[in-house]
């Protein structure tokens, strides 16, 4: 299989206006992903991987600062710049310079531009599963909806066939009990399954998991990390995991990069980080001591 | 014990709310000609089995004219219940998602019509107009938009930054969906009962006013809980009857009104916790 490029993110810089001035959290990240990879994102909190994958997303928090760079979706429909697609009003100078976040204007001009794109190239699983259900709602019907979307024209009992497949797909017994169910009657787990299936059953080109374990015990952690894993052998999936736990990251990246104070330190093969091949940065070497994983060569 | 309080004072209130309803409903299917009512033979009379609350300074019955004078704030009661949730309730909702220059506009409407004083206006326009009961029901509904629409869109602004809301904007779900299916109907459902509530016991506040005070509300003959009490002016102490029944139906209705509405709400909102 001839690996397509799918995402291309290129010296993406965020910055946020404080009190104390212009803080930059994301400083020139850049990397790519291929269809049909997995490339996982490692760093500690406040590294500035859940703000660089979720400005794949455009759900940069619409804060007064700076966004800048591109980021090179590879759509169904074609390649398209999300940050392009920004109207010059944003932008600092014609020559393209950085845009001007500016709360709700920014927040209309991202819905402008990334809703074709929300679902279909890519949406995302957080982390607190309890919390990215609607509480109010029953587990099958915001499933339908996702369905519903991915397949417009369906009937309402094929919709709710696919649904209920997909509960199974995520390895939830009792599918039909499960569907009728609220977010609160779920456990944790149960929470995170379903709102994999929601997030699958759209049916995206590239799923983004943005610390999917976090707040779950450990071998509630373990069973989604497996469910992943049995999803990406399914099919052919493309998928940002993103984590501070580098198990999680080499049990189901293909590639790693490694992030700190909002840059890439390094980026390598997961193959190279398990098996100690090749020359190691300071911090991730000493990740992987942490996790009592083989490092290498601390360069 | 807090919870048996409010579950009897939910069952006293809803009974009550239940009670106006079928009255206002069944007022509408009866016929009544207050001409032909009149009878001097029968006048102030004491409460009997013909007439379970007597009869009024013109003989007519008390009972009758009560449950007919729900006509004046019924349907106009609802009315401007739906206008204020419906109005408010969008005009709340596009003033938490949206920006721009719109939403810019509609905040100004919204906080200039909050600043009116709604009954001085009410009665300013009757002066200016022909005063009629669902003219005054539609303005008092519009009156009560921004106090809806102020609740509204501070739920919406919360819970914008939900991670639901997120995710489901994620999922490319449609932002009119998420606003109106999963915020508006979903979440502030109590919220819209308790205002709905409110405003209908405004409109019966007002229509009995303006009736009691006779110039703009509905006129004798036909009966309007509020111009009922005003006979107290003319019956000077005969009998009490005719005026405290109405008095004591119109305090019943708003309290129990606002009292339902307040309990339904707060239940609703325990249930979305």
């Amino acid at each position: 299989m001839t690996a397509s490029r799918l995402l291309s993110v290129d010296r993406l810089v965020i910055e946020f206006d404080t009190q104390r001035g212009r803080r930059r959290v994301v400083d020139g990240v850049s990397f790519h992903l291929d269809a049909g990879e997995v490339l996982g994102i490692l760093g500690e909190s406040g590294s500035g991987k859940t703000l660089s994958t979720l400005a794949v997303l455009g759900l940069v928090p619409g804060r007064p600062g700076v966004v800048s760079g591109h980021v090179h979706a590879h759509t169904e429909a074609g390649e398209v710049d999300l940050l392009a697609e920004l109207p010059s009003v944003l932008r600092g100078g014609s020559d393209g310079g950085p845009i001007r976040k500016d709360d709700r204007r920014w927040q209309r001009i991202v819905h402008r531009t990334m809703k074709p794109h929300w679902g279909r190239f890519a949406t995302a699983v957080f982390q607190n599963p309890k919390q990215s259900l609607d509480p109010l709602m029953s587990i099958g019907r915001q499933l339908d909806e996702s369905v519903a979307l991915a397949h417009p024209g369906l009937d309402r009992t094929a919709i709710r066939a696919r649904s209920l497949d997909w509960l199974r797909r995520v390895q939830l017994h009792d599918p039909q009990r499960v569907a009728t169910s609220f977010a609160h009657e779920l456990s944790g787990g149960m929470c995170q399954r379903a709102m994999i299936a929601v997030a699958l059953a759209r049916e995206p080109q590239l799923l983004i998991a943005d610390e999917p374990t976090t707040g779950l015990d450990t071998t509630v952690r373990a069973e989604i990390v497996g469910l992943f894993r049995t999803l990406l052998r399914d099919r052919r999936r493309s998928m940002l995991y993103i984590s501070h736990d580098i198990r999680e990251v080499l049990f189901l990246a293909d590639r790693v990069i490694v992030m700190r104070h909002g840059q890439v330190l390094e980026e390598t093969t997961a193959d190279d980080l398990r098996l100690g091949r090749g020359q190691r940065h300071p911090y991730t070497a000493s990740l992987l001591t942490a996790a009592d994983l083989p490092v290498g060569e601390a360069a | 014990m807090t919870a048996n309080w409010s579950d009897l004072g939910l069952r006293l209130s809803g009974t009550i709310v239940l009670a106006v309803m079928l009255l206002g409903v069944v007022a509408l299917f009866v016929p009544y000609d207050p001409a032909d009512a009149v009878s001097y033979d029968r006048l102030l009379q004491a409460p009997s089995w013909a007439h379970v609350m007597g009869t009024d300074g013109q003989g007519r019955d008390v009972a009758m004219r009560l449950v007919k004078g729900t006509e004046a704030f019924f349907l106009p009661g609802l009315a401007g219940a739906l206008v204020a949730v419906v109005l408010g309730g969008l005009a709340g909702a596009y003033a938490g998602y949206a920006s721009g220059p719109a939403r810019n506009v509609l905040l100004g409407v919204l906080q200039l019509l909050d600043t009116l004083p709604r009954l001085v206006f009410i009665i300013l326009l009757c002066t200016i107009r022909t005063p009629s009961i669902p003219l005054i029901a539609a303005v008092a509904g519009v009156l009560f938009v921004p106090t809806v629409a102020t609740v509204v869109r501070r739920k919406v602004e919360a819970l914008a930054s939900e991670d639901y809301i997120l995710a489901h904007i994620a999922h490319g779900f449609a932002p009119a969906r998420i606003l109106l299916h999963h915020i508006l109907w979903l979440q502030c459902w109590p919220l819209l009962v308790r205002q709905a509530a409110f405003v209908f016991g405004y409109v019966l506040f007002v229509e009995t006013g303006l009736s009691y005070l006779g110039d703009y509300g509905v006129q004798e003959p036909d009966p309007s809980w509020g111009n009922m009490v005003a006979q107290v002016k003319e019956l000077e102490g005969a009998g009490a009857w005719p005026w405290l029944a109405p008095a004591f139906a119109i305090v019943l209705t708003i309290s129990g009104f606002l009292a339902f509405g307040n309990l339904v709400a707060r239940k609703g909102e325990e249930s979305l916790r």
